[in-house]
């Protein structure tokens, strides 16, 4: 095994197991069945940057490296895709969370 | 992937990591519940929750299935890969905030 990446959208984490050559594509493949929406349904989002990730690039192109956080959206009934939202939970830890610290 | 392949891990909060199977049964508690025969819920929804355990702990627990499946294993008594799998690359963080709770979840665990 490579490397993973954390997907997130709301209170969900997906753990997907990829290489560094992986299109972005190939992501949104290992996906699908996972959040039942089909590859061009979704939109993979590198949260700090808000930089949306290409589906013809691979993640080392785009310079997404292991244990990265990026953020799934899907398209909505309107065709349009929402925003990105990432629950974080709300305990102890949050007050070093907001310093934006990258643990 | 196929959602057979995976196990979803639910913290206290009710915060969902989806995982691969093979991931999460780094845990002998995880791997138990999931291969037992019988009557364990868990293993027909795959579903896993924990009430015990934060959010921000369990996701800490995943990083290290993770890890252990792409350095733990390979060790070996090769001198070479040792000299990799101890080197401060492969070394698997922990912020000393988190120690005691890890600890306590990767016991109940057995992790």
């Amino acid at each position: 095994m490579d490397m993973y990446i954390r997907v997130k959208r709301s209170k969900t984490t997906y753990f997907i197991r990829c290489k560094p050559t992986d299109k972005i594509l190939e992501i949104k493949l290992k996906l699908q069945e996972l959040v039942d929406q089909p590859a061009n349904n979704q939109r993979l989002i590198i949260p700090a940057t808000g930089e949306v990730l290409e589906d013809s690039r691979t993640l080392a192109d785009q310079k997404v490296e292991n244990d990265a956080v990026v953020a799934l959206t899907l398209r909505k009934d309107d065709n349009e895709f929402e925003e990105v939202n990432i629950v974080r939970p709300n305990d102890f830890y949050q007050a070093r969370d907001a310093d934006g610290a990258n643990w | 992937m196929r959602k057979e392949d995976t196990v979803k891990l639910i913290s206290a909060e009710g915060f969902e990591f989806v995982v691969d199977k093979e991931a999460a049964m780094v845990s002998q508690t995880i791997h138990n519940m999931l291969t037992s025969p019988g009557s364990f819920a868990e293993r027909q929804h795959g579903e896993v929750t924990f009430p015990e355990i934060s959010t921000t702990i369990l996701e800490k627990i995943c990083q290290y299935f993770y890890w252990h499946l792409q350095f733990a294993s390979s060790i070996d008594l090769n001198s070479e890969n040792l000299a990799v799998v101890s080197g401060k690359e492969t070394e698997f963080p922990i912020e000393p905030e988190l120690t005691l709770e890890l600890m306590m979840a990767a016991n109940y665990l057995h992790t």
